[in-house]
């Protein structure tokens, strides 16, 4: 394929370069000073003993990410995370997938119930994490009252005192406003495969279980991609909901809630920035396999 | 013949039954903040739930906007002053936010998709990279850098950071949006001797108006809900938005649920308002932002 900048000559070609520059210096300034400085700034300090309740700023090389690995206050919160990131990705992609089918299949008022469908993404995290906080009101909350009235349980629960009820619960809240994003990206999906595949193995004798796997579960593979590594950076960077749910208790404490009491709490500077480091290294891994995988669907048509 | 009618109907049932479902899972607990938010306090305390409040009341609501209410029979202070600011600063922040990303966005992704320059396709790379950075990770660096000149706790410090933060996902969301566009239509103006700018601004501009709506929605969003950024960023009632106020209502040593619930429902108008009228540009937003 022939560059589309050789076809034809805009006005001033010569000048284009420059005009380019200029459109991108603000993006270059705001980004590097405010991203890629303090990234390359929390990368070195990370290697220091920064903190303002102790003299001095030694160097200590990888201490503080090691100090990390043992501390278990890291550690419980890294085993936290993991849960989160495990629960919240099978409960969206189910739920997601779910919701996707569903909306492909609605002809009337479908524009509505996606509208209805995305709205919990749309809202402020801490909003959604203070509706759910009432919910599970131990006195008062929907949810005893729900399960109580129903009989399923016989008095009422403080659900936050049972360390595996409370990390389901904060979960509960992140799928409820993620689960959204993961819908929209199968449903785009979705409406890429052609119908004819369908009525050809309909015509085969394909069931609808069978045309799923065969057609539909392939067909979405790309975007089933990109759902995951979405909610799995997600999860891997939850701290709204746990935060607003349960402050800084142990039994709910995310990576990233880790991160803000070791730094802005305990003002052990350079233990939050390393403990962060990971958690970027983490994401930045996750997203990678997803660009790589999008690059690679793309690369071919 | 009869048992395929049967399971016709059968399977028009079941996706009743689950678009049921889906509408209570998604509006259900919205709808009962909205109850809970109009119920009389005596009413909240109670252990069966009742889906519509015994006695209306805008009690909840009189609290944030009147000057002084009634709490327990005690004459009390009202919140509106601490409210009234913070509604204010996530208006300005937000806007602000808003505006400048987009703007920065429609004219970057433009260089970025049709003008060439040094280093562009790295560049391009690098900032959206960033979108995997978690904002913890920086933060530090840039608290004390913040510290250093000034700009804790102002408008201009909080909408920077907003901008660096939203920027990435803004230019990914235009890139794809102006690679979309066929470049006859840039070409017809350029011969009839319409300089770059001009071509951009009069044509291609208006032609991308959805993406820049989408990407408008998605930065308005993000900014409005933002909570860990103001969280260090915003200390005081000059910048501090109602995603960091509304929670310290849980601090005191009674938890006034009527009273977050309200405050959490004038803090959902504006996102309510953006799905209900313009859902459409923010899926196809979503949409392309995950895909191409």
């Amino acid at each position: 394929m022939i560059s589309r900048s050789d076809t034809t000559r805009p006005p001033g070609t010569g000048i284009d370069a420059w005009l380019g520059l200029g459109f991108a210096i603000p993006i270059i300034v705001i980004m590097g000073g405010l991203v890629f400085v303090p990234l390359g700034s929390t990368l070195w300090d990370s290697l220091f003993r920064i903190d303002p309740m102790r003299m001095g700023t030694p160097f200590v090389g990888l201490q503080n990410y090691l100090a990390s690995l043992t501390d278990p206050a890291v550690r419980q919160a890294w085993y936290n995370t993991g849960i989160y990131v495990l629960l919240a990705v099978v409960l969206e992609t189910l739920g997601g997938l779910g919701a996707a089918l569903l909306l492909s299949q609605v002809k009337y008022g479908r524009q509505w119930l996606l509208a209805a469908l995305v709205l919990p993404w749309c809202l402020p995290p801490v909003v959604n994490a203070i509706v759910w906080l009432w919910i599970y009101n131990p006195s008062y909350g929907l949810l005893n009252g729900i399960l109580t009235s129903t009989g399923l349980i016989a008095e009422n629960v403080v659900w936050f005192n049972n360390r595996a009820a409370a990390l389901f619960l904060v979960t509960l809240v992140h799928v409820w406003r993620m689960m959204p994003l993961t819908a929209i990206i199968l449903l785009a999906a979705l409406q890429s495969i052609p119908q004819d595949l369908y009525e050809a193995a309909k015509l085969d004798g394909a069931g609808p279980l069978k045309s799923f796997r065969m057609i539909t579960l392939p067909l979405i593979s790309g975007g089933l991609a990109i759902a995951l590594s979405q909610s799995t950076v997600f999860a891997l960077n939850l701290f709204d909901e746990a935060w607003v749910l349960a402050g800084a208790s142990l039994d709910t404490r995310t990576a990233i809630i880790q991160v803000y009491m070791s730094a802005f709490q305990n003002l052990h500077f350079s233990q939050g920035m390393a403990l962060s480091v990971v958690i970027m290294i983490a994401s930045l891994i996750v997203s990678a396999i997803y660009v790589l995988r999008v690059y690679r669907e793309t690369s071919f048509d | 013949m009869k048992t395929v009618r049967l399971r016709h109907h059968l399977a028009r049932l079941g996706r009743l039954a689950a678009v049921l479902l889906l509408l209570i899972w998604s509006l259900g607990p919205i709808y009962w903040s909205l109850v809970t938010s109009l119920t009389a306090p005596t009413d909240m305390l109670t252990t069966t739930p009742h889906f519509w409040p015994p006695h209306l009341t805008l009690e909840h609501y009189g609290k944030l906007f009147g000057s002084s209410s009634l709490s327990q029979g005690n004459e009390v202070q009202s919140v509106w002053p601490q409210f009234s600011a913070a509604l204010i600063n996530s208006i300005i922040t937000s806007g602000a936010a808003t505006l400048v990303t987009v703007v920065m966005a429609a004219f970057g992704a433009y260089a970025f998709v049709r003008l060439r320059f040094p280093g562009r396709d790295l560049i391009f790379a690098l900032v959206v990279a960033t979108m995997a950075v978690p904002a913890y990770t920086v933060m530090i660096p840039l608290y004390r850098l913040m510290i250093s000149i000034g700009l804790i706790d102002t408008y201009l410090g909080v909408t920077l950071i907003y901008v660096s933060a939203f920027l990435p996902l803004a230019l990914w969301l235009m890139r794809s949006v102006y690679r979309s566009l066929p470049i006859s239509l840039e070409e017809a103006a350029w011969l009839d001797g319409a300089g770059r700018t001009y071509t951009l601004v009069r044509i291609v501009l208006p032609l991308a108006a959805p993406g820049l709506i989408a990407s408008a929605i998605l930065t308005f969003l993000s900014a409005w809900g933002q909570f860990m950024v103001p969280l260090v960023f915003s200390p005081s009632l000059a910048t501090k938005p109602l995603t960091v106020l509304i929670p310290e209502f849980v601090t005191r040593n009674y938890v006034d649920y009527g009273l977050m619930n309200a405050a959490g429902i004038i803090a959902i108008i504006p996102p309510v308002l953006l799905v209900m009228f313009l859902n459409r540009y923010l899926v196809r937003g979503l949409m392309a932002g995950a895909g191409k």
